[in-house]
């Protein structure tokens, strides 16, 4: 049973890698319009919450829902439907290395909609100036920065029109005015167009600049969501710790000390 | 001291393994033409081109166009080389009148297809492979998915439909190489002349030959392309991974042509025997 007000939800998800736990139970509530910024250690599950959202990993157990449907049971049909109405954005931008930047943004219009040539021009343009990348439609990936890629990741996400973006590490590697470019464009989609987003990320800045709400992912587990100014103000070890950027704390404190006897 | 023999329990334990490997990946390729399948009648049942027509294309012109040069050369250069040691043979007992017959037979119904399979495995399979194992690696693939487009649609149905059509005209293409390689030698070392050379090997040739060579090719055609196309969406392991998998894919296919020619060739002579 799933009630439509979510837009996302994970209930009680476990997932291995081989030997690794990597998700040990995680319960997540996303509202609708809501930026949610996962956080957590690198290789930490962040990215896995993501793809078990979108389908692309099935979880060892526990479901998940966007909307009303169930994303673990659904046919693989009725996932790549579903899937259009949910924008990614990874980590390394993924984009098609041998179509420019123009064809990668057009792809899910060419190949999902019935738009015409002009039409499809037409919005392509749109969401690259939407992203400040409406002068390189003829480069290819490879002639790109980091910062151009993510740019143009996102407004390949963005073509579609989705209700849910999700966001893997988007400011992660730029520089921080870009970074806070992107901030700002995932914060006006939200406000503007009723986008609802999930970022991963440890970047802190920009997780305080977009976060509505936030959740930490430890071991695992969530084991704190707050809004941003509660989440500051944690009285959670692990968190205060993340937060802070401290070495002092429960997070890698058997590494840390083989490290500082070495 | 230990024992260097290996009990027998463990050699039926390692011949155990390497079985199920073996029958896991056959099945693992036999879903993965049918979802391939099922997923490019889906988009034709919702009354839409499963693939760009362009990407076809640009497939088959790799994939025959660009393949002609090598599969006419060394078919011509087996076609010289067969007609030359035969003919010597032939001549010794007056039937070099046979050659034509004999490499005509040969190249249409088994040199030909199976020549061609080795080498597009070689030359198209390795690429096939490489070039999807990278879109595996640096996730294209799964943006694809990400999307809402299929990737065996998109990306292994073009690739799959151009090498199973192409495979019988670049067999075509091998198979009168090697014939008309073999006609160069008759006139030049066994007196037959052009003319006399073809009747000779339309009066040996019959349509049944032409027919198993032609479905030979589709068969290798689609084993080529599952094979390859399989390998390169299961790389692990980064750019070393597409390395090994490019490798297991020429091997694989190289060997399930090889294979699946000898089966064709038993099941066809037991049923039709000449």
């Amino acid at each position: 049973m799933s009630t439509p007000l979510q837009m996302v939800e994970l209930r009680d998800v476990h997932m291995r890698f081989e030997e690794k736990k990597v998700l040990d139970g995680v319960s997540l509530k996303v509202e609708p319009r809501e930026r949610l910024v996962i956080m957590g250690q690198s290789g930490g599950g962040k990215s896995t919450i993501l793809r078990l959202i979108l389908g692309t990993l099935r979880p060892d157990s526990g479901s998940i829902f966007f909307k009303q449907f169930e994303i673990t049971r659904l046919s693989r049909r009725k996932l790549q439907r579903v899937r259009r109405h949910i924008g990614m954005v990874f980590q390394y931008s993924a984009l098609l290395s041998s179509r420019n930047v123009r064809d990668n943004v057009a792809l899910p219009l060419e190949e999902l909609t019935d738009k015409s040539g002009s039409e499809i021009d037409k919005i392509v343009d749109e969401k690259l100036e939407l992203v400040g990348m409406g002068d390189s439609k003829e480069l290819l990936p490879e002639e790109l920065s980091g910062g151009m890629r993510k740019r143009v990741a996102l407004a390949r996400a963005l073509v579609l029109d989705p209700e849910l973006l999700l966001l893997d590490e988007p400011s992660a590697g730029l520089d921080p005015v870009i970074a806070s470019v992107i901030d700002e464009l995932i914060i006006s989609l939200s406000e503007k167009s009723k986008v609802t987003s999930i970022t991963a990320t440890h970047e802190m800045d920009s997780a305080f600049r977009i976060a509505t709400r936030m959740a930490m992912l430890y071991q695992g587990t969530i084991i704190e969501e707050a809004k941003p100014e509660e989440f500051k103000h944690s009285k959670n070890p692990v968190v205060a710790q993340f937060v802070s950027g401290s070495t002092e704390g429960p997070i890698l404190e058997g590494s840390l000390d083989a490290i500082t006897k070495k | 001291m230990p024992n260097a023999e290996p009990p027998p329990v463990v050699i039926a334990e390692g011949i155990g393994h390497i079985t199920r490997y073996f029958l896991r990946e056959v099945g693992s390729v036999f879903w993965f033409v049918v979802n391939t399948f099922e997923e490019t009648l889906e988009r034709i049942q919702r009354g839409r081109l499963p693939f760009r027509a362009a990407s076809f294309f640009r497939h088959t012109e790799r994939v025959g166009v660009d393949s002609v040069p090598l599969v006419g050369l060394v078919s011509f250069f087996l076609g010289l080389t067969m007609a030359l040691l035969t003919g010597y043979q032939l001549q010794r007992f007056g039937t070099e009148r046979l050659i034509p017959g004999l490499v005509a037979i040969a190249f249409t119904r088994e040199l030909g297809p199976l020549l061609t399979g080795i080498m597009i495995a070689a030359r198209i399979g390795a690429a096939f492979t490489a070039e999807l194992g990278t879109m595996q690696v640096s996730e294209e693939v799964e943006a694809i998915e990400a999307m809402g487009i299929g990737p065996l649609r998109f990306l292994v149905a073009p690739r799959m439909l151009a090498l199973v059509l192409l495979m019988p005209c670049l067999s075509t293409v091998s198979n009168i190489a090697a014939i008309f390689a073999s006609s160069l030698v008759c006139k030049a070392f066994f007196s037959i002349a052009f003319p006399y050379f073809l009747d000779l090997v339309k009066d040996s040739l019959l349509i049944r030959d032409i027919i198993t060579g032609i479905l030979k090719s589709f068969l290798f055609g689609l084993l080529i392309a599952a094979i390859a196309c399989y390998r390169g969406l299961t790389v692990k392991g980064g750019a070393a991974g597409v390395g090994t998998s490019t490798t297991s894919s020429v091997v694989s296919a190289i060997t399930a042509v090889i294979g699946f020619d000898t089966l064709y060739n038993i099941v066809y002579t037991t049923f039709y025997p000449t």
